[in-house]
């Protein structure tokens, strides 16, 4: 077989093939070298450019220019500092994907880190209370607190009790309705800056069907709502309103004092 | 490159002192190869003075079996003096090539050829290299 025999792209490469092997670093030139090792003119090329090559490795170089190779470096290209490689493109965008997904991942473990049994049905309530209407629930002036009375009569619905904190607050409108997990929820509208109130049934353990426990107020948000849910005897409160955490807070240490 | 070895040191020297003065200023071009290509080309203008080489046919012989003991005869200056007289890129082609300190890729970057075009610099710089050993160093059967 004759080089003349390969591929123009192989014959092309094969032309230039390295005399070392170790300069084949290319796939494509290793391709094009394993094929052209088939033929035969290829091996008497090889060894015409070893021998010029050697023949080149004695041409004798001046001490005056060999003694500037005996030190390391004859010149040094810029040095890379920090901002030349931050103002790299690919390294640019790698960084700002990093901080994306970094970023992503302390928002989400700052949600968490404020979440409690109950919490996904408190902001998926959240929502509900920003986009109740009025007209969909039915008119009652009463005291909330006097309300839990009224949710196990009618509804058979034990231990639906508005906490000490918000039970003097006067009544709009209320009602009991399925959320779309079919818990049985009690919404109070009431006349104070159009506070809405929440009582639901609290998160259970898969398992073992027990209430999971947690004391104290929790807040959470959404989209310009806050909510603050309590939990006490397996059933959760939530005092929701439009506004800041502040404005719900103003109503608990109240309370406290 | 020039075939002369004090114009290949004023070359060395002058490339050099380019390369300090940038350096010195802050001013080393990004391309790794700047070094090579500033020399070849100062390579080729210290050639453009003094004698030239003629325009001739030269004959092309495919590499022979005996190549390697012809060139082993050869001294060092003789084949310097050979590839100095190629025309350039040829000359520029076959000199880095048989420098052998460049890749592929690095030899079409260097001498600013297309693949086919460095293929056949150096094919025929081999061809017509062999050509002349044939007509300077006759081979005979042993």
């Amino acid at each position: 077989m004759k080089l003349t025999q390969l591929p123009r792209r192989h014959r092309i490469l094969a032309h230039c093939a390295p005399i070392g092997e170790e300069r084949a670093a290319d796939r494509t030139m290793r391709t094009a070298l394993l094929r052209a090792r088939k033929t035969e003119d290829f091996a008497h090329q090889q060894k015409f450019d070893r021998a010029v090559n050697a023949l080149v490795r004695t041409i004798p170089i001046p001490p005056e220019i060999a003694e500037w190779f005996s030190t390391e470096h004859v010149l040094s290209g810029p040095r890379k500092t920090w901002q030349r490689m931050a103002r790299n493109p690919a390294i640019l965008s790698i960084a700002i994907a990093l901080t994306v997904i970094a970023g992503v991942f302390v928002f989400q473990f700052i949600e968490h880190l404020r979440d409690f049994p109950g919490s996904e049905t408190a902001r998926r309530l959240l929502k509900v209370a920003s986009s109740t209407r009025s007209m969909v629930l039915d008119p009652l002036k009463a005291d909330a607190g006097s309300l839990g009375d009224l949710f196990f009569m009618k509804h058979r619905l034990v231990h639906y009790d508005v906490p000490p904190e918000f039970a003097d607050f006067r009544t709009l409108e209320c009602r009991v309705f399925d959320d779309e997990e079919g818990l049985r929820v009690a919404q109070i509208w009431v006349t104070e800056k159009r506070m809405q109130f929440f009582l639901f049934p609290a998160e259970r353990d898969i398992k073992t069907g027990k209430v999971l426990e947690f004391s104290g107020w929790h807040y959470l948000d959404y989209e310009g709502w806050v909510g603050v849910v309590s939990e006490r005897n397996g059933v959760c409160f939530m005092a929701a309103l439009r506004g800041r955490e502040r404005d719900l807070a103003s109503y608990l240490t109240k309370s406290k004092q | 490159m020039t075939g002369d070895a004090r114009k290949a040191q004023e070359v060395f020297h002058a490339s050099l002192r380019e390369a300090a003065e940038r350096s010195a200023h802050g001013e080393i071009p990004r391309d790794p190869f700047w070094l090579f290509r500033d020399a070849r080309w100062r390579c080729l203008e210290a050639s453009e003075q003094g004698l030239q080489a003629e325009d001739v046919e030269i004959e092309e012989h495919e590499p022979a079996p005996w190549a390697e003991s012809q060139i082993n005869k050869l001294e060092c200056n003789q084949l310097a003096i050979w590839i100095s007289g190629a025309p350039d890129p040829q000359r520029t082609a076959l000199a880095l090539f048989y420098l052998d300190e460049f890749n592929y890729r690095d030899l079409l970057t260097l001498t600013e050829l297309k693949s086919d075009e460095l293929a056949k610099e150096i094919s025929n710089g081999r061809q017509q290299f062999q050509a002349w050993l044939d007509t300077t160093l006759p081979h005979t059967e042993t």
